[in-house]
C-alpha cells in the first residue's frame, strides 16, 4: 500500500477514536479497497474543483454507503479509501451501490470530468491499528482495485465463493491474475453492472416500479374478477347490474383474506357477509390431491447403478401418504390465485405443473398446508424411492428390463420421441397405485444434494445438511433416457426454474 | 423522477413477460466462450477443477432475462447435436450452472472425456447462433 497513498486522513469514523481497542488486533475481514482512475489527469485539469467533488463525494456517498452496510472506513487517501466490512456480502453490495450511484452522478457530465471509481474487494486476514490496518489481505485488495476497470467492481475467488449464491447478480471469472509483489496468483472476478442494474440501482425507482406493477396487477385481477363472477351468473340467472356489483365485495374480501381457506374456516358473521358475493371457487374448500397412504416399511435404497446411488442401504420409511399423481395446473393454480403461488402455470388443468423451483415446490406445499390445515410437505428422497418402488427391487417397478407404455420417457415407448405430459396418470400405476413416478416430470423433494449416501440418515428423514446450493430431483422426464425411470436413480439441480421440473406432494399422518 | 418513462418501462417490462418464448436470442458478437482450464488434450489424475471463461457477454443466474448475459451449461461426453430450438436438456450429462457459477469440481470415471460449455440464456435456450465453446478431449487416469 504506502506507495499508494499521498495523503493520509485517518478514519473518519467515531467508533475509530472512540473504541480503538474492542477489535482483536488481528482479524479476518471483507476489505474494500477503491480509488479513482485517471485522477492526476483530473487534478491537473481542475485541481480545486475536483478536490472538493471528491470530498463531496466521500461525504455524502463513500461514508455513508460504508455504515450502511455495516462497515467500517478505515481510511481515506487523496483519491481512494480503504474500508473493512465483517461481511463479504455487505462489502460488494456496499461497493455495488458507489459505483451505481457514481454512474448517476456522471452522467449529467461531459466525459472529461467524470470521476471513476475502480474498487477491489479481498477476504483476509489483517492487522488493525487506529488510523489504518495492515496485512497481505490489504495488499490484494488494493491490487484486484489497481486491475479494476474504471467504473468496475473486481473482487477475489474468496469473496466470490462467499457470495456467489447469495447475492443475485452477474460474475465474469477473469481467472488466476499474476498482481504486483504478490507470489500467488490470484482468482479475480468482475461483478457485473448490467444484471444489478435492476435491482440496486435506485430503491426509490425500484419501489416506484413496483408500485406500479402491483397496481397493474391490481387492476388485472379486478378485471379478472369482474369478469368471472359476472360469467358464472349470467350462466345461472343472466342479470346485468350483477357485474357492477359483483366486483368490489370480492376484491375486499380478497385483500383482506389472501388464504381463502382460513377466510371460510373462521369466518365472523360481517367477514360472510362480506365473502357472500363470492363466486364458488373463491370460498370453497382448496381442492386437494388425491393421496395414497403408504404403511412403513424397510427397504434397500439405492443402488450399484451410478456412483450417486450408492451405498445400497437399508432404510425405515414410516407411514405416510403421497400424491396418486404429481400436482396439476389446476392445483398449482389455486395457489397462483391465492397469490401464494409465484406464477400462474398455463396448460390444460390436468397436465402436471413444470418450471417449477424449488423454491416454487416449497411454496406450493407451505400454502396448501396452511389452506387445508394439514401438514402437506414435499416428500424426502427415502419416502419418494419407498413409494416408487412400489415394494419391488428390480431395476424398474415393473421389472429389470424397460418395457413400452410403463413410462413417459425418451425412447422408452413405441413412438419415437416422448412429449411433454398432457396430462397426468397417462401412464401404468406401480404396486402402490401412483401414477408418473419415472418419467413424465422431475420432481423435486426436500433432501439437499449429497454425490452419494455415504452418511446419509436410515430413518426416512430428509437429508438437509451440508451445502444446500442444490436439493434432489427425483423420477427422471420426458427429456431423459431409460436410465433416469430407474426409482433409485437421483438427480440435483440448483433452485432455479426448468422446463421438466414439477412436484409431487405427502402428507404425515 | 419521471414517471412517465418508468410507465413506458413497466408496459415493456409486462409486454416482454407476456411475450412467450425468450429463444433465439442473439448472443454478443466478439462472445468468446471456452475453458480456462483443463486445456485440450490434458491427462489428468482424479478429481479436477474445471473452469470456465466468457468474454463480452456477463454470467448471471438462470431466470434472469438481462441482456447480453446467460449462464454456463456443461457437456460431459455428449456427441448428439444441441437442438437450439429447445432448452438445452438437464441431465447427468449435461450439467446447469443456474445459480451463475463459472467454475465446477468433476470426478470423472478414468478414461477418455469430452468436454463441452454451451450458454443458455434466462430460459436455458441456446443462443441463436449457438455460443459454445470447443470441445475439449482430456483423459482421466
Amino acid at each position: 500500500m504506502p506507495d499508494k497513498i499521498r495523503d493520509i486522513n485517518s478514519g473518519r469514523n467515531e467508533k475509530t477514536n472512540e473504541q480503538p481497542r474492542t477489535f482483536a488486533p488481528r482479524r479476518l475481514a471483507a476489505i474494500v479497497a477503491g480509488d479513482i482512475a485517471s485522477y492526476s489527469r483530473l487534478m491537473e485539469f481542475d485541481e480545486e474543483g475536483t478536490h472538493s467533488r471528491v470530498r463531496r463525494i466521500q461525504r455524502d456517498l463513500i461514508e455513508p454507503s460504508i455504515t450502511e452496510h455495516y462497515g467500517r472506513l478505515v481510511k481515506t487517501t487523496g483519491d481512494g479509501f480503504i474500508a473493512i466490512f465483517d461481511s463479504p456480502l455487505e462489502a460488494v453490495r456496499c461497493a455495488i451501490v458507489i459505483q451505481q450511484n457514481m454512474t448517476g452522478r456522471n452522467a449529467v457530465l461531459s466525459k472529461n470530468l467524470w470521476i471513476e471509481y475502480r474498487i477491489g474487494v479481498n477476504l483476509g486476514d489483517v492487522i488493525i491499528e487506529e488510523g489504518d490496518i495492515y496485512g497481505d489481505g490489504v495488499n490484494v485488495a488494493s491490487r484486484i482495485e489497481g486491475i479494476a476497470e474504471p467504473g468496475q467492481v473486481f473482487i477475489s475467488g474468496g469473496i466470490y465463493e462467499q457470495i456467489k449464491n447469495k447475492l443475485v447478480c452477474g460474475y465474469e471469472s477473469l481467472g488466476d491474475k499474476k498482481v504486483k509483489n504478490i507470489t500467488d496468483p490470484v482468482r479475480v472476478y468482475k461483478v457485473l453492472p448490467d444484471p444489478t442494474a435492476y435491482k440496486s440501482r435506485r430503491r426509490r425507482d425500484t419501489v416506484l416500479i413496483l408500485l406500479i406493477s402491483l397496481a397493474w396487477l391490481g387492476i388485472a385481477a379486478a378485471a379478472v374478477w369482474a369478469w368471472f363472477p359476472g360469467l358464472q351468473r349470467l350462466a345461472s340467472a343472466p342479470s346485468g347490474p350483477l357485474l357492477q356489483s359483483a366486483p368490489s365485495p370480492q376484491a375486499d374480501a380478497n385483500a383482506k383474506q389472501p388464504e381463502p381457506a382460513k377466510a371460510s374456516g373462521a369466518a365472523t358473521p360481517e367477514k360472510q357477509a362480506a365473502l357472500q358475493g363470492a363466486p364458488p371457487a373463491h370460498t370453497a374448500a382448496v381442492r386437494e390431491p388425491i393421496m395414497n397412504t403408504l404403511p412403513g416399511g424397510t427397504f434397500s435404497m439405492g443402488s450399484n447403478e451410478d456412483a450417486s446411488e450408492k451405498p445400497v442401504r437399508r432404510v425405515t420409511v414410516k407411514p405416510f401418504a403421497i400424491g396418486r399423481y404429481p400436482i396439476s395446473v389446476g392445483e398449482w393454480n389455486q395457489c397462483a390465485t391465492a397469490k401464494a403461488c409465484a406464477f400462474t402455470a398455463k396448460g390444460r388443468d390436468d397436465a402436471p405443473v413444470t418450471n417449477v423451483s424449488w423454491s416454487d415446490a416449497k411454496q406450493f406445499v407451505t400454502w396448501l398446508a396452511g389452506a387445508t390445515k394439514k401438514p402437506y410437505r414435499l416428500p424426502t428422497e427415502a419416502e419418494w424411492e419407498y413409494a416408487a418402488r412400489g415394494g419391488t427391487q428390480t431395476r424398474y417397478w415393473w421389472g429389470d428390463e424397460i418395457q413400452s407404455g410403463m413410462a413417459n420417457c425418451k425412447n422408452c415407448t413405441d413412438v419415437v420421441s416422448a412429449e411433454q405430459p398432457i396430462r397426468v396418470g397417462n401412464f401404468q400405476a406401480n404396486p402402490f397405485g401412483l401414477y408418473d413416478m419415472g418419467g413424465g416430470v422431475d420432481q423435486w423433494v426436500e433432501d439437499c444434494w449429497h454425490k452419494n449416501y455415504q452418511g446419509a440418515p436410515s430413518d426416512g428423514s430428509a437429508w438437509v445438511e451440508g451445502d444446500c446450493g442444490s436439493h434432489v430431483i427425483r423420477s427422471g422426464s420426458w427429456k431423459n433416457d431409460a436410465r433416469y425411470v430407474r426409482p433409485s436413480n437421483r438427480d440435483a439441480y440448483d433452485n432455479a426454474r426448468y422446463p421438466t421440473h414439477g412436484l409431487r406432494v405427502a402428507l404425515s399422518p | 423522477m419521471k414517471v412517465a418513462p418508468l410507465i413506458a418501462l413497466v408496459a415493456a417490462l409486462a409486454f416482454v413477460s407476456g411475450a412467450a418464448q425468450a429463444q433465439g436470442k442473439a448472443a454478443a458478437k466478439d462472445a468468446l466462450l471456452y475453458f480456462v482450464s483443463p486445456t485440450n488434450g490434458a491427462i489428468i489424475k482424479g478429481g479436477f477443477w474445471c473452469r470456465f471463461g466468457l468474454r463480452h457477454m456477463g454470467v448471471t443466474h438462470a431466470g434472469d432475462d438481462f441482456p447480453n448475459s446467460g449462464h454456463h451449461h456443461l457437456l460431459i461426453d455428449v456427441d448428439e447435436p444441441l437442438d437450439p430450438n429447445e432448452p438445452i436438456p438437464a441431465d447427468k450429462n449435461h450439467v446447469h450452472f443456474v445459480a451463475g457459477q463459472t467454475e465446477t469440481y468433476l470426478d470423472l470415471p478414468p478414461g477418455r472425456h469430452t468436454l463441452q460449455l454451451v450458454l443458455g440464456d434466462g430460459r436455458h435456450y441456446p443462443f441463436n447462433p449457438p455460443l459454445v465453446s470447443a470441445k475439449i478431449t482430456i483423459t482421466v487416469k
